[in-house]
């Protein structure tokens, strides 16, 4: 694999790529894979006799339920399963002991345990991670929608607020595509791969791993490792968290819900471009999502969409950084996500 | 008439029997009435709520015409009384000497007597005793009326309760006129400003109102 990738940059004549230097992209996430579900029977491996814990589970009608779990094995979706039909199909987050604790990430002592959904008195945690799935779940799409000679490079997912009106994911693409410009049929191919992955049920599978296992895992892309030794930099005891879907294996700022058959309407509604970056030109996918319990009727969700299509920027960012000059449907005006008046209803 | 299978299966009829007749049935009705108007919110049988609901309306109506309008105040004066005894036998002493106090005269308005007998030296009536409630028309008038000046029809509100405990086990409901002083029977759902599609909601409107200060300003 690494005379491959040599014979290649020969090839090109050392391009200007640094981001990308890789294979096939069907390799990369092969390996990527396996290197995650190496690791992740390693974790298990740690708990080889079954040993039990206590969860007592909190919520609507469940106060104070003793669970008895297996340590290291169980996660908060087999307790949903322990309890009814609709607690597993409906819970996206899980909140033990106080944290956000993704659905499928096994529980390694006693704790306590609440499920969360969409419909909650305080959603709001839910809200986030559902929004950071959905940006995780287009940057997916990006990179499998381009055939495997052009190269996408995902450069992550910015933490935007609910309210801004769309998720997006940052991407560069091969320096090849720079004047591509994304007609109507591409965008429809690509919502068509997105309903694709949210019937098929995938669930995010995390694993909680030490930056050289990260490394390792991303060792195709110098911009993803950045990516780790920021996040490894960040965090309180120098871990990496790492989400897989399906093939996929990525990076996320915070918890993700437990599938991608959570979401129900999804739409990615625009493509724009951010100018050029330090791994080439940034451009920045948009789209706008709604889970099965909460969907709209197709009068808001047109106006949703239309809202969707504008440019998103982050909330301190300031407006010279982002500098759009090309979208799909309409010229994007500047969206402030805190603005000073009330809303007016 | 003649007697056939029809007039005695009811199917099609509204009208509803209540008590031993229609006068009874009327009588009823005018208490539940009082009652309502007293307390602004009672608890009755369904089907007595669901008959007083029409006339409790038709009686605001009357009211908002004002207390100078003689048919208003004949309709209050009629319907805001309450019932307290039904054909109850009155022993009067004819015999002796000591007149009848007149006390219980002044509140007895004997509507009729059906018959009297002479039993030795007294004889039996059979009254009916009305009690009207004086303090229950200016409420009406100066309340309830300007209460509902501005809803033209939609006063009272029905809301069924779980059965008597008795062995009968009515079907019960509270009537109220609506903007009465007590807690809601019902609290408005509000919905969760928190969920997502809301949220979503929220950003559009605030952008649209800021497109719309915006436009104002550039004007």
């Amino acid at each position: 694999m690494a005379c491959r990738t040599v014979c290649r940059t020969l090839h090109r004549g050392f391009a200007s790529s640094p981001a990308v230097v890789r294979p096939s992209s069907g390799g990369v996430h092969g390996q990527r894979s396996a290197v995650f579900s190496r690791e992740q029977a390693r974790q298990r491996a740690l708990y080889p006799r079954t040993e039990k814990i206590e969860v007592v589970l909190h919520g609507p009608g469940l106060h104070g339920t003793l669970l008895i779990m297996n340590k290291g094995v169980s996660t908060p979706h087999s307790c949903a399963r322990h309890l009814t039909e609709w607690h597993v199909k409906s819970s996206a987050l899980a909140l033990v002991d106080g944290e956000p604790w993704p659905l499928h990430k096994p529980l390694i002592q006693s704790c306590s345990l609440s499920l969360l959904s969409f419909k909650d008195k305080d959603p709001s945690l839910v809200n986030q991670a559902y929004w950071r799935s959905c940006a995780a779940l287009l940057g997916q799409v990006l990179e499998d929608a381009f055939k495997d000679e052009y190269s996408v490079e995902l450069l992550g997912i910015p933490e935007l607020p609910v309210t801004s009106g769309a998720f997006c994911c940052d991407f560069v693409l091969d320096p090849q595509l720079d004047s591509w410009n994304p007609s109507e049929e591409s965008m429809c191919s690509l919502i068509r791969g997105a309903q694709q992955l949210i019937h098929q049920d995938l669930p995010w599978e995390s694993l909680e791993v030490t930056p050289s296992v990260a490394l390792e895992v991303f060792s195709h892309s110098r911009c993803k490792q950045e990516e780790v030794e920021e996040k490894a930099a960040k965090s309180n005891n120098g871990t990496v968290v790492l989400y897989r879907c399906g093939d996929h294996v990525l990076l996320s700022g915070g918890p993700l819900v437990a599938r991608t058959g959570l979401c129900s309407q999804y739409e990615v509604t625009a493509i724009h471009r951010l100018g050029e970056g330090a791994w080439g030109l940034h451009r920045r996918a948009q789209g706008l999502s709604l889970p099965f319990q909460l969907e709209a009727h197709h009068t808001v969700w047109r106006k949703l969409r239309s809202r969707a299509t504008k440019l998103v920027t982050m909330p301190r960012e300031s407006s010279s950084g982002a500098v759009p000059d090309l979208t799909l449907t309409q010229p994007p005006a500047p969206v402030h996500t805190h603005p000073p008046a009330p809303p007016q209803t | 008439m003649r007697l056939t299978l029809q007039m005695l299966i009811s199917h099609g009829r509204v009208a509803r029997k209540m008590g031993l007749g229609p006068e009874s049935r009327l009588n009823m009705l005018r208490n539940i009435l009082t009652g309502l108007v007293k307390h602004e919110r009672i608890e009755t049988t369904l089907g007595r709520a669901d008959e007083v609901r029409f006339y409790a309306e038709k009686l605001i109506d009357y009211a908002k015409k004002g207390d100078t309008d003689t048919k208003a105040m004949k309709m209050a004066n009629f319907w805001l009384t309450v019932l307290l005894y039904h054909r109850f036998f009155l022993l009067v002493s004819l015999s002796y000497s000591d007149p009848v106090p007149s006390t219980l005269f002044c509140f007895c308005l004997p509507d009729f007597y059906e018959y009297s007998w002479f039993f030795g030296s007294s004889s039996y009536f059979l009254f009916s005793l009305w009690f009207q409630e004086k303090d229950l028309i200016p409420k009406l008038f100066k309340v309830l009326a300007p209460r509902f000046e501005a809803q033209p029809k939609g006063y009272t509100r029905m809301a069924r309760i779980p059965n008597r405990e008795n062995l009968d086990k009515a079907a019960m409901a509270v009537l109220e006129y609506k903007g009465n002083p007590f807690p809601p029977l019902q609290p408005a759902k509000r919905e969760n400003e928190l969920t997502l599609i809301n949220q979503l909601l929220k950003g559009y409107r605030e952008e649209q109102a800021q497109q719309a200060a915006a436009m104002v300003e550039s004007q």
